[in-house]
């Protein structure tokens, strides 16, 4: 239903395909993103500079969306974490730059209809990337090798 | 560039709403969301003046959960705002002292639901840290490590134990309001609206601990005056033990070890005499 919805959002709204790539990656299914989604997003963010801020304005968007939006929020932090990675050097600067938005999100709160604390792995997340953003030097390094970070931001299927 | 695409014009009716809704009547804690709003508002337009401006003129002293949910969002915007929140809360200490006063006037003894005396204590405290702030720019909000302030400590011993001094009146404060805000835990209640405000104090209570401790050894390597500085060695091991007891009182409860990592420090103080390597980690 909500992929539905979403697709006519997508016309209705006339998002460019760079921002439909980065909405569905991180909309509220309970699965993904997929590792295909995120390498995409990450080949984009190299491309010309409207292609950049279209990426980066919709996760910004995504990240500060509402507690019921959360798994928006998780998912976007998923896919910052990859772009971080995978992405142009640009990404790094934007996310050093607006640091403020990842580190607030470390108190995150969401309590969901069946009593679950959803905000947690959200706060986990915010943890892990605020101090890779301020570690220019393992974030470098990190760069440098695919392999050691990939766990991070695979197996997100089962929530 | 690289910046954020931020709508600034539609944003102050927003904070606004924002404000309203962080120290609403509710006897809970300020929703998170409300006050991170506060907090990113400073960053993205680089200044806090609205955010002043837009508590000013809530009427949150006419009610004293209002009032303590404001000063919690004080707090956290000082904490996590923009550094220039810290700079322009300097012409709002008044005001603060003014609630303080409306306080005493206004309602007599404990208030309703008993948060007078943890008013007049978080005003307090906060007027404390905004003077420590004033002498002391270096500083950020949570009293992050910064490698550079233990060094100019050192370069000059006596602005060091100055500073070391203050921080650990600042410590005692955090202290002596913790234990006031347990103690006015009801039963029956999820206490959550008290239990808000520890949020911060922990988070500010480490950052000092790790300054002091990481100043205090760093001194005593470089000056090698023992005898000097064993008043401060004193109060650093007596601060310690407090510390650990404060937070092992905050890892039983469960809304605040859900929200935050509670530190785990050594049952004992760590020796700041030596360059040891079983130190407690040193900030990071």
């Amino acid at each position: 239903m909500s992929s539905v919805l979403r697709s006519v959002k997508n016309v209705t709204k006339g998002y460019s395909s760079v921002q439909v790539k980065v909405r569905n990656a991180t909309s509220n299914d309970p699965w993904g993103p997929t590792g295909t989604d995120m390498a995409d997003i990450a080949k984009i963010t190299f491309n010309s500079s409207t292609d950049f801020y279209e990426v980066m304005d919709m996760l910004d968007k995504r990240l500060n969306d509402k507690g019921k939006n959360w798994r928006h929020v998780l998912k976007s932090l998923k896919v910052l974490d990859y772009c971080l990675h995978e992405g142009s050097e640009l990404v790094v600067t934007w996310a050093r730059k607006n640091i403020y938005i990842i580190k607030t999100l470390r108190e995150f709160i969401h309590i969901d209809e069946d009593g679950r604390d959803v905000g947690a792995s959200i706060r986990a997340s915010a943890k892990e990337l605020t101090s890779l953003i301020l570690d220019e030097e393992r974030l470098r390094a990190e760069r440098a090798n695919r392999g050691s970070w990939k766990s991070r931001v695979t197996g997100l299927e089962d929530f | 560039q690289a910046t954020r695409n931020v709508d600034l014009t539609k944003s102050e009716t927003d904070l606004n709403t924002h404000i309203k809704k962080a120290t609403s009547i509710e006897e809970t804690a300020p929703k998170r969301k409300h006050v991170r709003a506060c907090i990113v508002y400073t960053w993205d337009h680089k200044s806090s003046q609205s955010f002043w401006n837009g508590i000013k003129v809530q009427p949150i002293q006419a009610d004293e959960v209002q009032t303590f949910k404001a000063l919690y969002t004080v707090h956290k915007v000082l904490q996590e705002g923009h550094p220039i929140a810290l700079k322009e809360a300097q012409q709002h200490v008044g005001w603060l002292e003014g609630l303080s006063r409306g306080m005493m006037g206004g309602m007599g003894g404990e208030g309703l639901r008993g948060y007078a005396p943890l008013i007049q204590e978080y005003i307090f405290y906060l007027v404390s840290k905004l003077k420590f702030h004033r002498e002391h720019p270096e500083f950020n909000g949570t009293f992050e490590y910064e490698e550079y302030i233990s060094l100019k400590s050192i370069n000059d011993p006596n602005e060091g134990y100055e500073t070391i001094s203050e921080l650990m009146t600042l410590q005692d404060q955090i202290d002596s309001f913790q234990k006031l805000l347990f103690a006015h835990f009801r039963t029956g209640s999820n206490n959550e609206c008290r239990i808000s405000a520890l949020v911060p104090l922990v988070q500010e209570s480490y950052g000092i601990y790790k300054f002091i401790t990481s100043m205090l050894r760093a001194m005593h390597t470089t000056l090698g005056d023992d005898e000097a500085l064993s008043p401060l060695r004193g109060r650093y091991d007596a601060q310690h033990y407090r510390l650990v007891r404060f937070y092992y009182e905050c890892s039983n409860l469960r809304y605040l070890t859900s929200l935050i990592t509670i530190p785990k420090l050594p049952q004992d103080p760590p020796n700041v005499l030596v360059e040891d390597e079983n130190a407690p980690a040193l900030p990071q």
